[in-house]
């Protein structure tokens, strides 16, 4: 056991090294040339995406199932003890293999997409500072760690979403996305808090250990659980706090792959995992998650139905991704979530990056009304959306359909609506990805002036390495259905309570793969029918719609429903406080004290004129008053 | 003795200011005096033996000139001797007049305040108190931006108003020793007061310290003041003077009326709240930056003041900890905002903009500190703020949601801030400003390593207070316990 413990006290290097490279890239910004600080950010994420795979073989020769690596006390105060300490277990090895390998091969990437701009090197040293946070958000061995990890990486969203900061509009999105996340936090942190009282300790292991002596239902345990899902609404983009994540686009290509469907953004859905045992306790909490990740996936699927930007319809694939992820979470079935995490994390991301590919063959344009044609251009491109398409929309083998399969019988098992609602949100989700594939890639292309060609091997290769895990993904977790031994749940098992139910049939689960099989294949005959035989062209933005279109185009107006109750109000309240309290009321009513004493003066001064008589009035008066006051009393 | 020479070393130096002609000299002379009381300072903190200082005084008080220091003064201590090197530099290399005198104020300045963190009597205390207000009142008044002479005249009559009901309050408190009376404060803590007189007492005592610190409504003074200020009078204001309020509120109020603080506890604590809420929302508005940070200085210090009145270690040592965060993280913002003004030639926020693309280490170095002051986790503002709100939590639930909802509010008006200063197009006006020089380094960078310094390993803090704040809750403690059991 000697050389295991020495070995895994390197796990800090995991974090190190992407933190090193931040320290690198962005101290020596002004030095770095040419694509330096591309090279450096990318290998410190390898050397980290090693050092993980390194770690997973040492628990596995080792047969261990955790470590925790304390590195220093952090916060040690009354009975408070937070130690600055990691765990290593095989929920956290999966998120770390999942950040480093998927987040390495976009660092390549970037080295193409970003190789023109004039900031590239601060975007590798905030791509790093990224990797590093994310990374302590999976790592973390409590509560406090895993929430510094947490706003770490809201901090690189805001940084990354604002990237291109001469753009006033695209500053305001980032600053949405972090105080959104913020909001989000408060329920968090309050969560944590309320965790430390009830539990007298942070560390996920003794709260878990302790929670067994809860009974189900316990009101506090509910209280908790849904103060931390308050983070994850937010962290994970759900209903009411999801508007940010579409807005969160105007960040390069990269980011949005990277932050916003590989990894930022699916930290909720990897925080309540972790605290399954706690949500197994509360199912009211379970029953919440249930619903707002059903809306969520099918508010989201229905919007995507209608954007016109590459970029958007993505991110509401994303937010409605995430909602099947929280489907699952809510029945309890949390390895299937993080499976699902694993296989959107190589198809969401292998999506973003084919997206831009295109994005820069065209030159910036995001408008998927002026693609098309570009089959034969990018082949590459092409050829690994597709796989993508395939993957999201659940076609077997694809790993898409692996994971989402598993969602849906889950569905299934609890509740034959949630099933029907949820196969409909998949339907929606098949409809919008083959509307954007077939307008991006077929038919003519719409804008003149462009040459679109296929881009540098930089770039095409982290594509081929997604499409690669995008196909084959999904073997991970073959069901006991075709014979496979649902290897990633079982390892995920160790580190993953679920909460259990019964296993459907064969026979059921069959008929539910043919029927919902049939539904996609309809759907995508529909979609070929409509944008490839029809050549339907999309209306322009000046165009009138029908209620509903413009309803659903418009995203049902709830950012404008926010600035309307939240921020206009907010606004006003401050510019009252400061006009009518502070100004008029508070400051004044000081000042009065001021001339007030003043006029006071000058009442006396009126009495001190030097008229003698008036002074042996006022003296008689006064003994006179003295003396009546004496015989009163 | 030591503590006699910290004491005495920026005063007596101050006073050989006079003797030199040249600026430069003038201003590494004082530098050299604050840097060394600052290794004084630090061979204390660092040191096993306890230095105390006392020799009769006064006799007709029964008073001895008593200096002393626990935990809590310590903290104070570093504070007040780690930022006034950087207060001194920040006049480097500017256009100032009279530099012999304004650096003997801040000098004497200095003194009075490591005076009222030393002191062992309230008598003492008193004096040392008043006498902070001399210093500052004269770099307000003769180094001030516009409008400075009705502003100080207020800021002056304000917070020594507030201090008469201390002195008042102090004479009080002297009559009720037992046998010669005194002021020390060993003898007050043995005090037994009925609680009736408590109730009442506590304002006494409690609204200079409100109106010091500031506490919602006794603020009035304070944006005003902030925004006239000059830079080093801001920051000493800002950073160091609030924080005398804290303190003294500790040395008064907890151990010598815990029945009054007890009874008016929740109050206060819902008072103190409502100023957090209410400065972060004016924030919000304010088109002046330097009037921005002032009501985000209130909005932080009210947090501090609603902690202390938690009474628990949590709350304690969140609140301590985030006395020296925040002064760090206040001077440095109030020197970012000055340099900003110095550059752009104003503070209007509605006209700024872009000038990332001219100044971008600037940029980099006001985001940092724009973080710590938004509490995110790794700078020193998250451990202080959530200890703090760990304590409220202990407290109401309500408390705790309040505090943090302070949070969210800080990230939107610092980052609207940040934003509307840096980012977007250059506009018109600002093509020609350059970026920060040497000096700003010097200044900002060992403030922004305290910053992620105390975040990343904020422990030597906590074990500096620990000692002295079990002894504070036991002046308290059991005087509440023994009520809760009647």
């Amino acid at each position: 056991m000697v050389g295991f413990s020495q070995y895994i006290n390197l796990a800090w290097l995991v974090p190190a090294f992407p933190l090193l490279g931040f320290l690198i890239t962005g101290l020596a910004n002004k030095r770095l040339k040419y694509n330096q600080a591309g090279i450096v950010a990318s290998s410190m994420v390898a050397l980290s995406f090693l050092m993980s795979v390194f770690l997973f073989f040492l628990l596995r020769s080792y047969g261990q199932d955790k470590a925790t690596v304390t590195l220093f006390d952090w916060i040690s105060v009354g009975n408070m003890k937070i130690p600055f300490a990691l765990l290593i277990d095989h929920l956290s090895l999966t998120m770390m293999m999942i950040v480093t390998g998927v987040g390495m091969l976009i660092h390549i990437y970037s080295i193409g997409y970003m190789h023109d701009d004039e900031r590239v090197n601060s975007f590798f040293a905030q791509m790093n500072l990224f990797t590093f946070s994310m990374l302590l958000l999976v790592m973390g061995a409590n509560y406090l760690i895993l929430f510094i990890g947490w706003e770490g990486v809201g901090l690189c969203s805001y940084l990354l979403i604002g990237f291109w900061f001469k753009n006033p509009s695209y500053n305001y999105s980032a600053r949405k996305a972090f105080v959104m996340n913020r909001i989000g936090d408060l329920g968090f942190i309050i969560g944590i808090i309320l965790l430390f009282f009830t539990f007298k300790t942070l560390t996920f292991t003794e709260v878990f250990a302790k929670a067994s002596t809860f009974q189900t239902g316990a009101p506090v345990i509910t209280l908790i659980t849904i103060l931390l899902l308050v983070g994850a609404v937010g962290k994970s983009a759900q209903i009411p706090l999801f508007t940010w994540l579409p807005d969160a686009m105007a960040g390069p290509t990269p980011v949005s792959a990277l932050i916003h469907a590989a990894t930022m953004v699916t930290a909720g859905i990897y925080m309540i995992a972790r605290s399954g045992i706690l949500y197994n306790l509360a199912p009211i909490t379970l029953n919440i998650i249930i619903f707002l990740g059903l809306a969520t996936a099918i508010l989201a699927a229905i919007i995507g139905l209608k954007q016109n930007d590459i970029k958007k319809v993505l991110a509401y694939s994303t937010v409605s991704q995430l909602g099947y992820m929280f489907l699952a979470l809510g029945l309890g079935a949390y390895s299937t979530a993080v499976f699902h995490l694993t296989t959107h994390a190589f198809f969401k991301a292998l999506l973003f990056l084919g997206a831009g590919s295109i994005i820069h063959a065209m030159g910036g344009e995001q408008d998927i009304r002026k693609m098309g044609g570009m089959k034969s251009k990018m082949p590459v491109t092409y050829f690994t959306f597709l796989a993508a398409t395939l993957a999201i929309s659940g076609i077997p083998p694809f790993s898409g359909f692996f994971s989402k399969d598993l969602i849906l019988s889950k569905a299934f098992e609890h509740n034959i609506i949630l099933f029907v609602l949820a196969l409909g949100g998949a339907l929606l989700t098949c409809f919008y990805m083959f509307r954007l594939f077939y307008l991006v890639f077929y038919g003519e292309q719409r804008m003149a002036g462009i040459n679109p060609h296929e881009s540098p091997k930089v770039m095409t290769i982290p594509l081929i390495i997604l499409g690669f895990l995008t196909v084959f993904g999904g073997f991970l977790n073959v069901p006991s259905l075709f014979g496979g031994s649902s290897a990633f749940s079982a390892f995920l098992q160790t580190a993953v309570i679920e909460n259990v139910t019964e296993e459907l049939s064969h026979s059921t689960e069959i008929i539910l793969i043919l029927i919902s099989l049939l539904l996609l294949i309809l759907v995508i005959l529909y979609a070929h029918r409509i944008f490839i035989k029809k050549a339907f062209v999309l209306a322009d933005d000046g165009e009138p719609m029908t209620f509903t279109g413009k309803l659903i185009s418009n995203r049902f107006y709830l950012d404008e429903l926010y600035a309307f109750a939240f921020e206009k109000p907010f606004g006003r309240l401050s510019d009252f406080l400061y006009k009518k309290i502070e100004n008029t009321i508070l400051d004044p009513a000081v000042d009065r004290i001021g001339t007030g004493t003043s006029e006071l003066g000058d009442l006396a001064r009126k009495l001190q004129k030097g008229n003698m008589s008036f002074y042996l009035f006022t003296m008689v008066a006064g003994i006179l008053l003295f003396i009546l006051f004496i015989l009163i009393i | 003795m030591l503590l006699l020479i910290i004491l005495l070393v920026p005063f007596i130096s101050g006073l050989f200011l006079f003797l030199f002609r040249k600026k430069e000299t003038v201003r590494i002379l004082a530098l050299a005096a604050a840097i060394v009381n600052l290794l004084l300072t630090f061979s204390l903190v660092f040191s096993d033996f306890h230095a105390t200082y006392s020799v009769k005084w006064m006799n007709i008080l029964s008073t001895t000139f008593g200096l002393g220091y626990d935990g809590i003064s310590l903290i104070m201590l570093v504070l007040t001797n780690l930022l006034f090197p950087f207060i001194i530099l920040a006049g480097f290399n500017r256009h100032q007049k009279q530099v012999q005198l304004l650096n003997f104020l801040i000098l004497f300045t200095q003194s009075a305040l490591i005076g009222v963190f030393l002191a062992q009597s309230g008598f003492l205390f008193y004096i040392f108190w008043e006498l902070t207000l001399i210093p500052v009142y004269f770099i307000l008044l003769l180094w001030g931006g516009e409008g400075r002479k009705a502003i100080t005249l207020k800021f002056f009559i304000y917070t020594l108003a507030g201090s008469l009901l201390l002195l008042f309050g102090i004479i009080y408190l002297f009559q009720l020793t037992a046998g010669v009376h005194t002021t020390d404060f060993s003898a007050f803590n043995q005090l037994q007061i009925p609680e009736n007189t408590q109730i009442w007492l506590f304002w006494i005592l409690f609204i200079a310290f409100a109106v010091k610190m500031p506490v919602f409504p006794f603020h009035t003074w304070q944006p005003s003041t902030y925004t006239n200020a000059p830079t080093q009078g801001v920051m000493i204001l800002a950073g160091v003077m609030t924080k005398m309020g804290i303190y003294g509120a500790l040395r008064f109020l907890l151990p010598i009326v815990p029945l009054g603080v007890n009874y008016w506890q929740n109050f206060v604590i819902t008072l103190c709240l409502i100023g957090v809420i209410y400065a972060s929302a004016i924030a919000f508005r304010q088109k002046n930056l330097k009037t921005l940070i002032a009501f985000s200085s209130m909005a932080h210090i009210s947090l501090m003041a609603a902690a202390m009145f938690v009474l628990n270690t949590y709350a304690l040592q969140g609140l301590l900890f985030q006395v020296l965060s925040h002064g760090v993280v206040i001077v440095a913002l109030f020197y970012m905002a000055n340099l900003i003004e110095e550059k752009a030639g104003t503070l209007d926020l509605s006209i700024m903009g872009g000038i990332k693309l001219k100044a971008p280490n600037m940029a980099i170095l006001l985001l940092i500190v724009v973080l710590g002051s938004i509490a995110l986790p790794l700078t020193a503002g998250f451990v202080g703020e959530f200890l703090m709100l760990t304590g409220l939590f202990e407290q109401s639930v309500w408390f705790a949601v309040a505090g943090g909802a302070a949070m969210v509010l800080s990230a939107i008006y610092m980052l609207y801030a940040y934003q509307r200063v840096m980012l977007g197009e250059v506009k018109a006006g600002f093509e020609k400003i350059t970026d920060i020089r040497t000096l700003d380094f010097v200044i900002l960078i060992p403030l922004i390593v305290v910053i992620l310094g105390l975040g990343i390993y904020p422990q030597p803090v906590f074990n500096l207070l620990e000692d002295s704040i079990t002894s504070l809750q036991h002046l308290f403690l059991p005087v509440l316990d023994l009520i809760y059991q009647h």
